[in-house]
């Protein structure tokens, strides 16, 4: 009775690649991992940026629908980046996570945007709505209407 | 900010399908190559593609996967690769040798579009054009007011049967016919000249 679902399939195949051959400075938390639908993935800031040496922890929720709906992605604290597009709670501003997502996206892809994102920040500072939405955002980033614009 | 087509594995396997022999750590940070023999991979479910499709941009998909991700997004059909703008009639279909087995594809749901063959010059068809154009849609018009007609006169089932040939009331009957087939060429006439 157990039929591996496309999603289940596809987010397995991700599994083993990170596993086996994780990119620099990112690295799948095995111990969390109860749920294939639900990962913890650890990332380190790049070296000769505003962040080297720092870690972070990424909560990625998978739907069924994946890969053709993105994943949910938030940095997990006690430690969230400073960063002009990382709310306190975690929150990321980035377009593919939302309406620039690809199917050919992975979770690898999306932690190295990510790491990207925060190697490429000159001042490390919180976006300036970030007590506002804070205390009025869903749970979900995914319900956020992001504004995007350039960096 | 992060170059997102740069980050995915299959971009540009054909350059690096001769170098992928390297020792993997020159190319992990930017892009880590696929293992080897992934080249015939779809890029939506990583496994071999199957009823493959390849976009003009030169990705390649299981059809189903792809269909799914146009249906997604249908007022904004992107290659999932490159961004590149990409639709049904815009990806080439793969047959390989003994695919024939399966021999045609668009049975199968949902359907893969069908390869384009073009005709060669001498023969690109007269005939074809005549029938799928000018003659369907004459007729389509052409049959409403004689349907008109058969619906608003035939009460019930008490027709008679028709009379017996010879007899005056045939020859009226067939006059009769006539002048209605008139009406209905000049109707017809006169809803093209409108």
């Amino acid at each position: 009775m157990s039929r591996v679902t496309f999603a289940e399939k596809r987010i397995q195949k991700e599994l083993m690649a990170l596993k086996n051959d994780p990119p620099v400075g990112v690295t799948l938390d095995d111990s969390s991992l109860t749920n294939i639908y639900r990962w913890r993935v650890h990332i380190e800031g790049a070296e000769n940026t505003l962040y080297e040496g720092e870690h972070f922890i990424l909560d990625f929720k998978f739907t069924a629908k994946y890969p053709f709906e993105s994943p949910q992605v938030v940095f997990l604290g006690p430690i969230i980046p400073v960063h002009p597009h990382v709310y306190s709670n975690g929150h990321i501003c980035l377009s593919i996570l939302t309406e620039d997502w690809s199917p050919a996206m992975s979770v690898e892809s999306v932690c190295l945007s990510i790491v990207s994102m925060l190697s490429s920040c000159k001042e490390k500072k919180r976006p300036p709505d970030n007590s506002v939405y804070v205390r009025t955002c869903s749970k979900n980033p995914k319900d956020t209407n992001w504004w995007y614009h350039e960096l | 900010m992060a170059d997102n087509p740069e980050a995915m594995p299959e971009c540009d396997s054909e350059s690096s399908g001769a170098r992928s022999r390297k020792p993997a750590s020159n190319t992990a940070t930017e892009q880590s190559d696929p293992p080897e023999g992934s080249m015939f991979e779809c890029n939506i479910c990583l496994d071999t593609a199957r009823d493959a499709v390849v976009s003009y941009c030169g990705h390649l998909f299981c059809w189903p996967c792809l269909h799914q991700w146009l249906e997604t997004r249908p007022n904004r059909q992107m290659c999932p690769v490159c961004k590149a703008g990409i639709s049904k009639d815009k990806v080439i279909p793969l047959y390989g040798r003994g695919d024939t087995k399966h021999e045609d594809p668009r049975e199968r749901l949902p359907p893969r579009p069908p390869g384009q063959r073009s005709e060669p010059e001498n023969s690109a068809g007269f005939s074809s054009f005549g029938l799928d154009g000018g003659f369907q849609m004459s007729f389509g018009i052409g049959a409403f007011p004689f349907g008109f007609f058969a619906s608003s006169l035939n009460f019930g089932d008490m027709r008679p049967a028709s009379p017996q040939p010879g007899t005056p009331q045939s020859e009226q009957e067939q006059f009769l016919s006539k002048v209605f087939l008139w009406v209905a060429i000049l109707f017809i006439l006169w809803l093209f000249l409108a």
